[in-house]
């Protein structure tokens, strides 16, 4: 019932990823999937979904841009190609890829994958109108409000359990002109941060690629503490997202999650243990941080 | 000879009713303004419903429009009360209104249909297959997204007719619009329901970190900034025109009568002087002189020539950019006497220089010679707010003219 979703970067990740227990991956490329670990080649995707498919396994395609005109006018083939390797899902951000994916009238299934405009259970039943088969939920939402839209809906909310969140993006190089600004070498290798002063222990990690600049949260959200909650109330559809967390630490993460899963299915679930296991194997400089989740919606305005 | 087949809209923002009727005075053909609920600019001063019909039948007696924003994405619970909103708007003959959120679109199709509704930019719209999309739902409009350049406006008009409105002027958002909750997560304020904090123009500490430990600020002497210069496309009207945009958007709906009145003369003036005679237009320097008595940061043409560099953002010190203050509104003038009566609006006084301004891009600059208070007393200076005094004018005027001066450095 439960359905682990892991971002992927590549084959040999996607085996150890489907081996700790993913249920579905999620890979793409540039120029129409945003903020991956790694943007993969139609070639590697084409050889992903082979080997989801040869294990059992689902694979959703990230063509959640937001698309300029050069963009979408590529995108027909693109999705053609997907619909040939027989990829499950693809998740899109942009209204005009449903447009395209209608034109073309392949049975691709899709997702909608918006970011932070998905808010309510009202969007996701007009996005399943126009033939989602489900969505992702904004990052800034409260489990109350995601238990309160997941019980309007047939349809799964796709909820991030883990990994860092995207706050900002701007279609500005802004980590270019600021380096141009100051003469400063650039740089631009994930490993930068922001830190706002008037919050010391903030960092925000930020970098560029085609689609602008993207900034994310401080904390890595980990969602382990309420899975629980999560299961009795129907949010089954698990994301982990290891945007800015490579190779073994990543996958040794989602088992983590799958091992909990296993544990809640049995009963046997204890939140402190796990937890304790994920804080070790967190990377140091990411603390964990349970996002707007256990926030009191009244409390964002 | 080249002709102007549809010319475009000119749209105007209007806080308040008395900025609704000064933008239809001084040019605009339209106006967008906000009501009690569901829009983004909590603290913009909103209309009531009485408001609102006070404001569409001036505009309507004007031959404006009045769109209506409720542009905010809702949460769960956010929408209740959404269909008597759109309902009301409705029968007050509100000419559209503007939204994002898809949920509410679906309420006002059911609640108001026949309403013209326009997609917000805060839906980012990038693409002709998005318009298509929104065409096919049934709405009249787009409103594009900022990150749009003009030959990829030329390109969607090729591929849609679908209606396009895009910014010409004012400030802009550093993010896709939408795509930015840095307020929310950095002080619970979420952007997407009006609580923007502006979080994008704070300073920040932009450092490099090796094996999880922070390495070096790159730069300690300039922090990170993600503050954008506003837009013009004043001097680009023509590219705007062509490549078939339909309402050329003014952002601003907190920004004062001065301003809104100022800007709205100014691309009447443009946008009338490029249509009538496309062929021989030639821009008015004129025109450029009054937009900055009213500019707050640089301009710049945002990503209409191409992506912006860091000359289109705001590092260091702001450049002085000299300022102009709002001094009175015209009530009246004997053309007889060449008396105008005045109600001050900010502090002056005889030996002053200031201008007047009036719709149709009139102006004119003088003096203070004489200054006479309701009593009919010579005065020396204008002190109080709102009161009403007499001058002698160099020129004709005419009520809702109004009169600006240097503001003090
Ligand atoms: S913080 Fe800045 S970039 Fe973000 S929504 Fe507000 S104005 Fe836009």
């Amino acid at each position: 019932m439960i359905e682990i979703i892991a971002t992927a970067e590549s084959l040999e990740q996607a085996e150890a990823l489907i081996d700790a227990g993913a249920d579905r991956l999620y890979v793409g490329g540039h120029p129409f999937g945003l903020r991956l670990p790694k943007p993969l080649s139609l070639e590697s995707i084409g050889r992903i979904s082979d080997l989801v498919h040869r294990r059992g396994k689902k694979i959703t395609v990230a063509c959640n841009a937001l698309m300029h005109n050069e963009q979408i006018s590529a995108l027909a083939p693109y999705l053609s190609q997907l619909g040939k390797f027989g990829v499950d899902t693809v998740s899109i951000g942009d209204p005009g890829a449903i447009f395209v994916l209608r034109e073309l009238g392949l049975p691709l299934n899709f997702i909608y994958d918006a970011g932070t405009l998905v808010t309510s259970a009202e969007q996701v039943a007009f996005w399943i109108s126009q033939g989602a088969s489900g969505a992702v939920a904004a990052r800034e939402l409260t489990l109350k409000e995601l238990i309160e839209m997941q019980q309007k809906l047939d349809q799964p909310i796709e909820v991030q359990v883990y990994g860092p969140t995207c706050i900002h993006q701007s279609g500005r190089p802004l980590l270019k002109n600021y380096f141009k600004y100051t003469g400063g070498v650039e740089k631009n290798d994930q490993t930068l941060y922001l830190r706002d002063p008037k919050n010391p222990d903030s960092q925000y990690p930020i970098f560029e690629d085609t689609d602008g600049t993207h900034i994310f949260s401080t904390d890595d959200l980990s969602l382990m503490g309420q899975l629980k909650l999560m299961r009795e109330n129907g949010l089954n559809t698990w994301k982990l997202d290891g945007v800015l967390l490579h190779g073994e630490r990543f996958v040794q993460i989602v088992s983590l999650f799958a091992e909990a899963r296993r544990a809640l299915e049995s009963g046997a679930f204890v939140p402190e243990s796990f937890c304790n296991r994920l804080v070790k194997l967190q990377p140091a400089h990411r603390p964990l941080g349970t996002g707007f989740y256990l926030k009191n919606p009244e409390d964002v305005h | 000879m080249k002709k102007i087949e549809k010319k475009p809209e000119v749209l105007a923002p209007a806080g308040n009713l008395e900025k609704l009727k000064m933008a239809i005075r001084y040019g605009a053909d339209a106006v967008y303004i906000g009501g009690q609920a569901f829009g983004l600019r909590s603290r913009a001063g909103n209309f009531s419903y009485e408001e609102m019909s006070e404001g569409v039948a001036f505009a309507h007696e004007h031959g404006a429009k009045v769109f209506v924003a409720a542009n905010m994405v809702t949460h769960e619970g956010d929408g209740n009360g959404a269909d008597e909103f759109f309902k009301t708007l409705q029968s007050i003959g509100v000419d559209a209104v503007i939204i994002s959120d898809p949920a509410l679109i679906v309420v006002c199709f059911n609640a108001a249909p026949g309403l013209p509704i326009h997609l917000s930019t805060q839906a980012s719209a990038t693409n002709y297959k998005t318009l298509e999309f929104w065409k096919s739902i049934g709405l009249e409009r787009v409103v594009l997204a900022r990150e749009v350049g003009i030959e990829e406006i030329r390109e969607m008009r090729r591929h849609t007719d679908i209606e396009i409105e895009a910014f010409i002027h004012g400030a802009m958002c550093i993010a896709y619009s939408g795509r930015c909750t840095l307020s929310n997560h950095m002080v619970n304020r979420d952007a997407n329901r009006g609580g923007c904090a502006q979080s994008c123009r704070w300073k920040y500490d932009l450092f490099d970190m090796d094996n999880g430990e922070p390495n070096s600020h790159l730069r300690d002497d300039e922090p990170f900034s993600m503050s954008a210069v506003d837009l013009s496309m004043l001097h680009h009207l023509p590219d705007m025109i062509d490549a078939g945009v339909n309402s050329l958007k003014i952002e601003g709906r907190m920004k004062s009568i001065h301003y809104v009145s100022t800007v709205s003369n100014v691309y009447r003036n443009a946008v009338d002087a490029y249509c009538s005679d496309p062929v021989h237009f030639v821009f008015d320097p004129a025109w450029d002189d009054e937009i900055w008595k009213v500019a707050q940061r640089d301009l710049s043409t945002g990503f209409y020539y191409g992506v912006p560099t860091e000359k289109e953002q705001l590092f260091g010190k702001a450049r002085k950019i000299p300022k102009y203050t709002f001094a009175a509104q015209v009530l009246d003038y004997d053309p007889d006497t060449k008396i105008a009566t005045l109600e001050q609006r900010n502090n002056f006084g005889v030996g002053e220089e200031v201008e007047f301004y009036g719709p149709g891009f009139a102006h004119f600059k003088q003096t203070v010679r004489d200054l006479w208070n309701e009593d009919g007393e010579p005065i020396d200076r204008a002190p109080n707010p709102m009161m009403t005094v007499t001058m002698t004018v160099d020129a004709p005027v005419e009520p809702y003219f109004l009169m600006r001066k240097k503001s003090d450095a």
